[in-house]
């Protein structure tokens, strides 16, 4: 055994490439094309291939804890899964989203202590907090929607640097749900029917007439 | 025939250069492309944390505190436990934190985060979502967490070929690297679990993501990361390990397979409450053994180079044969030599003086075996402390 080491920055003469040692070389490529499958090859494939999951008529979206909603049909479900096709779990996911060109409809549940003017707060709080005034946010005041099973609501709208749209939130006997529709901001600032009918379709066993 | 102090001390020379227990290590190399890698990498994830953080506090800031908190704590734990089991030929302090950080940001959000989104979104798109949801996870993670957290090791050894020497090495070091990535998840899920109530309640929405990411954590990404590099050590091959591929490829399919069951429970078991939590015992059961079992049988090679090392100071009438023994021996051989003591006295200096030994071979291997003034004093403390004179110092 030698007795003098050379300290771990020393690459020997024939095994340096532009200075490199060029024993790091094929390692470090391999990472590097790794994390650029996962990071920018992968998301490509993904981008680019369709969704090609659309709504018929008669669908209805089941999200945790006995919400529904009946998205429009034609449009592409992104995520979510319609009622009576629940994960072996047996418990749907909280959140659903469908689309329709640049126009994007999104649900989300989860528990809550407080009415739908207290929701639409604790929404408005959350998003600002998470935004700080850039991106999307609320704007007005809020108004009362009514959904067709008799459950009353707050919605109000959003409005991005290119995005507009609507909020609505409902809470459901300690089940809160929040419904934000959002757009181009060219598209004008009312919603369309189709989105008031996606709002107005939001529903849950047992409730109604609150 | 016999040994002679040459022979054993040639014994011992051969077991240091090949383990590498002693060497330190250098982050800093410019030259090694490694080093580069890893730092756009590690970079690269560490801007991506710190944007998500610094956005999601200021929304979820109670439940980011409560969940750092804690998960340091629990890092802190398992940190000390799993430099605890490499009290061989120990690896350096500082090539650990390099695995966590790897383990922590890179393989996270630099890779794995990514590709996960994407491959469920296909799946969701080729299966449909009932599918992505049953059997996304269970068919996505284990394939990018365990490869991304992988790949590290590959960059560690190009960083410290002189240490990463063994598959005991690789077990140790895909033990942190999966430490950090599971403690930098938790943290995430945590997070997301805040923003459950609309941001309301974030403590109670949380709490219990946190006590359910403690318990099922440890048998979770450490272990499948430990057991995943030792089997790509196996399969690389180095200096003090021989190439053994289908070793290697069995341990990395080890680790996928135990992870892969551990994401689909809830599609195994279905709809049953006691179905989930059995499965869940059992996957976790039988990740702990299988870790065991790696554990024993990489750590053979480690002990028998505390042997090789501490052999010629047998000889030289340092260290006798039951701590010869004791010190290349499992926890139950250290246990038994202790115990040998007629009293509380002796059994607590014999802890004492396996200490000192083990700080000797320390310094043997940082010597490479010369006999320097911090080797003879090394010597001379085991000495003191076997005689019960105090410190001097």
């Amino acid at each position: 055994m030698p007795d003098f080491e050379p300290d771990e920055g020393w690459v020997p003469a024939d095994e340096r490439l532009f200075g490199l040692d060029r024993r790091t070389i094929g390692p470090t490529l391999t990472v590097f094309a790794l994390a650029i499958v996962m990071s920018v090859v992968l998301p490509v494939v993904n981008a680019k291939v369709p969704y090609n999951d659309i709504v018929k008529a008669g669908d209805v979206i089941e999200l945790d804890g006995n919400v529904t909603f009946v998205p429009e049909a034609g449009w592409g479900i992104t995520s979510g899964v319609r009622a009576g096709h629940a994960p072996s779990s047996g418990e749907y996911p909280a959140t659903a989203t469908v689309e329709n060109g640049d126009v994007e409809f999104r649900v989300k549940t989860g528990p809550f202590d407080g009415d739908a003017d207290k929701l639409l707060d604790q929404i408005e709080t959350t998003s600002d907090a998470l935004n700080r005034g850039r991106g999307v946010h609320l704007t007005g005041a809020h108004t009362t929607i009514v959904t067709d099973q008799g459950t009353q609501g707050a919605t109000a709208r959003v409005a991005g640097p290119h995005t507009g749209g609507v909020i609505a939130a409902f809470v459901f006997n300690g089940r809160g749900v929040e419904a934000v529709a959002t757009g181009p901001s060219d598209t004008g600032p009312d919603p369309t029917a189709a989105i008031l009918r996606m709002i107005r379709s939001i529903s849950r066993p047992g409730e109604g007439n609150q | 025939m016999t040994t002679t102090l040459a022979d054993l001390e040639r014994a011992r020379d051969i077991a240091i250069e090949q383990s590498g227990w002693g060497r330190r290590f250098t982050f800093y190399q410019p030259r090694n492309f490694a080093f580069w890698g890893y730092l756009a990498l590690v970079g690269t994830g560490v801007f991506i944390a710190a944007a998500k953080l610094t956005r999601e506090y200021n929304a979820y800031g109670q439940a980011i505190a409560l969940a750092v908190t804690s998960f340091a704590i629990y890092a802190a734990l398992f940190w000390w436990f799993t430099q605890h089991i490499d009290h061989y030929a120990k690896l350096p302090a500082k090539l650990m934190v390099v695995a966590f950080l790897w383990g922590g940001f890179a393989a996270t959000f630099a890779m794995a985060a990514n590709a996960n989104d994407a491959i469920l979104a296909l799946y969701a798109k080729a299966f449909g979502q009932v599918w992505a949801l049953n059997w996304g996870a269970g068919l996505a993670a284990p394939f990018t967490e365990e490869t991304a957290k992988g790949s590290g090791l590959l960059l560690l050894i190009a960083l410290a070929p002189r240490q990463v020497r063994t598959a005991f090495d690789g077990f140790i070091l895909g033990a942190f690297i999966g430490l950090g990535f599971q403690i930098v998840e938790d943290i995430i899920y945590a997070m997301t679990s805040a923003a459950s109530q609309f941001g309301a309640n974030q403590i109670g929405a949380s709490i219990d993501t946190i006590a359910l990411r403690m318990v099922s954590g440890v048998a979770a990404h450490i272990v499948y990361s430990a057991i995943f590099c030792a089997g790509l050590i196996y399969l690389l091959g180095r200096p003090a390990e021989p190439r053994r591929v289908g070793r290697g490829l069995l341990l990395m399919g080890t680790a996928m397979l135990l992870h892969g069951i551990w994401d689909s429970v809830g599609a195994i078991a279905g709809d049953a409450p006691l179905m989930v939590l059995v499965l869940i015992i059992a996957v976790i059961v039988a990740a702990l053994v299988i870790a065991v079992r790696v554990y024993r049988s990489t750590v053979a090679r480690e002990r028998d180079f505390v042997r090789d090392v501490m052999s010629p100071e047998l000889a030289r009438n340092v260290i006798t044969a039951a701590e010869l023994e004791a010190m290349a021996g499992n926890r139950e051989a250290r246990k038994a030599y202790r115990k040998a003591g007629r009293n509380r006295s002796e059994r607590k200096r014999a802890r004492y003086v396996l200490n000192a030994a083990y700080d000797l071979g320390d310094e043997l291997a940082a010597a490479r075996g010369a006999d320097t003034d911090r080797v003879r004093f090394a010597r001379a403390e085991v000495g003191r402390i076997r005689s019960g004179a105090p410190s001097p110092w």
